[in-house]
């Protein structure tokens, strides 16, 4: 193997790559990166056995061959590199050198003979997306994915087709146990008959990366064990989390009647503000709902207290209720318009919030005691 | 009482005998000692001498002052379940000595060559009688001035596959070194020695002294004085129970709880409920892997307490386990308490021997290893500085790159005069070295003080306080855990529900085995509830008490109060170092940090002039 790159082309592929790579490894190759030259391209390939992806790139290649070194030194090492340099890599034997301007290394390579190939196996479902619904999904629900091991079925997001009075849609799920998001895209063709699946929250990151610089139809193939997603220089395969995510929809209550109509951004700044004076880490805050107006307060037994009083639409029955401020900022920073809307029961009772913009986007927050 | 021709001692009906903790009463020579010297003590004995040949394989020869016996009474006593201790199965329920079965001499006499010399008290003449493997000859008249010698030879020889399982003279000889130290602990009235023929291993003398000094005293002599400079007296009462004894200062702990001696009516025992309370007691003041060195006694009413529940009388059980926990833990909490910010002595001792001047270097023993010294001095040394957790890092400094400076504000003629107004337990600062550390004088030393370790001790205290005042805020799960146990552990940990909301979690049966989580203390954050129930459940199984919630959010504030409070290298004004040592002074339990190492070290000038050859 022998060829010829530019610096800035090698460093965007190895860094897609090389966050699949674990900084730890028990096995040893799996901490490499597989290079392959062939076609005229370049393909990189990283796995953590869960999680593979190939990314290709354009470069100028004199011989064809492959082999596999250390993903974070090399991505290092190019990440060091004078912008615009043109590297150079030739395979001899067993070690790979890089030659950059008057720079040059030798890396150790191991065989990639012995580099694990990741089969999707049958994927018989196939939609493409475009790559701002998938956006959409991912970023109105992960906050919630829980980290929990023990409930490892909620590591992810839940992806299904859901029946709405509106017909068919394709919804992503997420919720840690303490609070739930839920938003929905309409139902791409042929997505219809493929099974709800749970994808892990490692390749939601991978994804969303890819998303930051593309805009077009992401291909989409699935089965109920993996699933692959195609972009323009990018394919990553995924095995999905093997467990039966929960029936969350007994969990959204139906028949909350007090509606709270307030500025999102106005309702964010206060709750942020009077948290600044609680030390503890339970960061709760207490809302007082009155006609037309809320009260925010915070006590901290420490600091002392924090109160701020916001105009609001509110005509149902005065009460009180306390949520983690984090979790409820968490939501608000998820709403896009102008409004956030509360369906609120009573203090302990989870009460369901939307944007007042966006019929698709759902979020359910369990209160506190305090 | 006595009547018959057997005197005191008699044979036990059948249905009392039945319901003795049937078992093996000697095992290896430590229980046949252990038995000899019981009976010693329930014979009123005021000196007792051991001797012990080959570890007690070849001989264990114990020699009294008590009452002795007559002849007649000398046939009885090795009889099997022929006691003078109790009378009737009546008596079981209510046992003050600590023989009652009947069953030690001849279990001993049956596998060994026993012989028993005795002179009753008030007779003029002593009595042998020998016991070949169950095979009586005598009584025959021999010499003895008074009380009771009894010998034990060949242990064993007539069971050689029991032999087979005795270990090294050594570790027979520590074992029953141990045995004899155990019963000298509860006994200071009665001198004890040990020697192996040709040389004293162990020796107590009589107490001369009453009530607490006798006890402190004697566990001076058996614990080493190191542990009763570092331990606080504890006295609770409770009901009918009394606590007394000596708790260690968790800054003078152990890396195991080997050093925890508890006593119900003078009685050695062992039992799982001292470790669970020990732990409920010391939680605040010591890392989960370190133990405090205590030694308890606790007395009540013989009615309430089965002290025939093990063939070695090792265990007992109590009517009222919660009473008798209960009592620890508040007896122990009250005394460190009490104790206030005072570190252990063992430390500035400690800080000592590493400033000795290079003529004599001390040189640290290997944890673990015996010092020469023997136990004061290097032992203290060692509960110090063995490895606890490690050091937090901005305790830490290195002299390489902290230049060498004291740090010295001129002392206002205005600070100088309260310094001498006040007398400060803690003195008044006079400086900070290498941004870590305050010096203060107090009336007769030098306090060093680490400031992250007092300051973070101190914020964890106000936590914790405010924690308490204002209750423990709950985060409800939307989707609630369900967590299966066994339906015992489900069981269990239901029975505790009220005590586990209170700290934050609310708990719901759930079928049968299984209990469904409802809420969590939201300072846990997103808690894995399930491992959380099954550790509380695992818990109340070994220790009747579920520690790990507390722990877990006493570990939380711990965190915070590390993050909030100031760190090493912060400079401080006099001002501020003096307002840290009064706040000290004023805050219970500052005298350790959460991890149990001392947050300041007091050293006497005695021991400076010492440094210098001045004294
Ligand atoms: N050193 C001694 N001095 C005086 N009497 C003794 C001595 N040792 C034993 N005896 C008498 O012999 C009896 C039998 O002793 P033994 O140890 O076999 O039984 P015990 O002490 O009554 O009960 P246990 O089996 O629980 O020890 C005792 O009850 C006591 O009266
Ligand atoms: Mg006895
Ligand atoms: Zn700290």
């Amino acid at each position: 193997m022998k060829l010829t790159i530019e610096r800035s082309a090698l460093l965007k592929a190895l860094s897609h790559v090389q966050s699949v790579v674990e900084k730890r490894n028990t096995i040893p190759i799996l901490s490499n990166v597989q290079i392959e030259a062939a076609d005229g391209q370049l393909a990189l390939t990283a796995t953590d056995l869960d999680l593979a992806i190939v990314e290709h790139t354009g470069a100028d290649i004199a011989q064809d061959g492959a082999t596999t070194v250390p993903a974070h030194t090399l991505h290092d090492i190019v990440r060091k590199l004078p912008d615009g340099a043109q590297v150079g890599l030739s395979l001899n034997d067993r070690t790979l050198t890089l030659n950059a301007g008057r720079s040059r290394f030798t890396l150790a390579c191991l065989p990639r003979e012995d580099f694990p190939v990741m089969s999707a196996g049958e994927l018989p479902h196939r939609f493409t997306l475009p790559a701002p619904q998938m956006k959409r999904l991912i970023d109105k629900t992960r906050f919630a994915i829980s980290t929990e091991e023990t409930r490892y079925y909620l590591n992810g997001i839940y992806l299904h087709v859901a029946e709405g009075e509106k017909g068919s849609t394709l919804r992503a799920v997420a919720t840690d146990g303490h609070r739930l998001a839920q938003v929905e895209v309409a139902l791409p063709d042929g997505a219809a008959g493929m099974p709800g699946i749970i994808i892990p929250r490692k390749t939601v990151q991978e994804i969303r990366k890819h998303l930051d610089e593309f805009e077009g139809e992401i291909g989409i193939e699935l089965s109920d064990t993996k699933i692959l997603f195609r972009f323009a220089h990018a394919v990553v395969t995924s095995k999905l989390i093997d467990g039966t995510f929960p029936d969350y929809s007994r969990v959204i209550p139906e028949g909350n009647d007090r509606l709270l109509k307030i500025s999102c951004e106005e309702f964010s700044e206060a709750v942020d503000r009077v948290s600044t004076i609680s030390s503890d880490k339970s960061r709760s805050v207490k809302l007082a709902l009155e006609t037309d107006k809320i009260m925010l307060s915070v006590t901290s037994p420490e600091n002392g207290t924090a109160t701020e009083e916001l105009a609001a639409d509110y005509s149902a029955e005065a009460m009180e209720i306390g949520f983690n401020s984090r979790y409820l900022l968490d939501i608000l920073d998820q709403v896009e318009g102008d409004e956030v809307e509360a369906r609120l029961a009573d203090s302990a009772s989870p009460t369901v919030m939307r944007d007042g913009a966006d019929e698709s986007a759902l979020y359910v927050l369990m209160p506190m005691r305090v | 009482m006595d009547d018959g021709k057997s005197g005191r001692i008699h044979l036990l009906d059948e249905q009392t005998v039945n319901q003795i903790a049937a078992g093996e009463v000697v095992e290896r020579p430590a229980s046949a000692v252990k038995e000899l010297v019981e009976n010693a003590l329930d014979a009123g004995a005021h000196h007792i001498d051991v001797v012990l040949r080959e570890g007690g394989k070849a001989l264990i020869s114990v020699t009294d002052d008590g009452i002795g016996m007559s002849p007649e009474e000398l046939g009885m006593a090795v009889e099997r379940h022929a006691t003078s201790k109790l009378r009737s199965a009546e008596d079981l329920n209510a046992i003050g000595t600590l023989g009652f079965r009947g069953e030690a001499l001849p279990s001993i006499g049956s596998v060994s060559r026993l012989s028993i010399t005795s002179r009753a008290k008030g007779a003029d003449e002593a009595w042998a009688l020998k016991v070949d493997a169950g095979a009586k000859t005598g009584p025959l008249p021999a010499a003895l001035s008074a009380g009771t010698r009894i010998e034990v030879r060949d242990l064993f020889y007539a069971t050689p596959a029991r032999l087979k399982f005795l270990k090294a003279d050594r570790t027979e000889q520590s074992n029953a070194l141990d045995i004899i130290k155990r019963l000298a602990m509860a006994h200071p009235h009665v001198a004890f020695s040990l020697s192996d023929g040709d040389r004293v291993l162990f020796r107590a003398e009589r107490a001369l002294s009453t009530g607490d000094d006798a006890q402190k005293a004697r566990l001076g002599d058996i614990l080493g004085r190191a542990f009763t400079d570092n331990a606080v007296a504890v006295d609770a009462v409770r009901d009918d129970l009394r606590l007394k004894g000596f708790a260690g200062l968790p800054t003078y702990s152990r890396g195991n709880a080997q050093q925890q001696y508890l006593f119900v009516n003078g009685r050695p025992v062992k039992d799982r409920l001292l470790v669970g309370a020990v732990r409920g007691a010391y939680a605040d003041f010591l890392a989960r892997d370190r133990h405090p060195v205590l030694v308890l006694f606790l007395e009540l009413d013989p009615h309430a307490v089965d002290v025939n529940v093990h063939p070695a009388k090792a265990e007992v059980r109590f009517r009222d386990q919660g009473l008798v926990r209960g009592l620890i833990v508040s007896g122990l909490r009250h005394a460190l308490g009490a104790a206030g910010h005072r570190a252990s002595t063992s430390v500035s001792q400690a800080a000592l021997g590493a400033a000795r001047p290079a003529t004599s270097p001390v040189t640290r023993p290997a944890y673990g290893e015996k010092s020469a010294l023997g136990g004061g001095f290097h032992d203290a040394a060692r509960s110090w500085q063995a490895p606890t957790s490690p050091m937090p890092e901005q305790s830490r400094f290195d002299p390489e790159t902290i230049p060498v400076s004291a740090r010295h504000e001129p002392v206002t003629q205005e600070q100088e005069q309260a310094a001498q107004r006040e007398d400060y337990p803690l003195g008044t600062a006079r400086g900070q070295l290498h941004e870590t550390y305050i010096m203060a004088q107090n009336a007769d030393g030098i306090v060093i003080v680490d400031q992250h370790a007092a300051h973070e001790r101190l914020v964890y205290e106000r936590m914790k306080a405010s924690l308490e005042k204002s209750g423990v805020a709950r985060q409800m799960l939307l989707l609630p855990d369900v967590v299966e146990l066994d339906p015992d552990a489900a069981s269990r940990v239901l029975a505790r529900a009220e005590e586990f909301a209170e700290l934050g979690l609310v708990l719901e049966p759930f079928g049968d085995g299984a209990v469904v989580v409802r809420e969590v203390p939201a300072l846990l954050g997103k808690v894995d509830s399930v491992r959380l129930v099954r550790d509380l459940a695992d818990d109340l199984a070994e220790l009747d008490q579920g520690l790990t919630l507390k722990e877990r959010l006493e570990e939380v504030c711990a965190t915070m109060a590390c993050h909030g409070s100031v760190r090493a290298g912060r400079r401080l004004t006099l001002d501020e170092m003096n307002a840290l040592l009064r706040e000290m002074e004023a805050t219970p339990h500052s005298g350790q940090c959460n991890h149990g190492r001392p947050t300041y070290v007091e050293l006497k000038l005695r021991d400076v002039e010492r440094l210098f050859g001045r004294r």
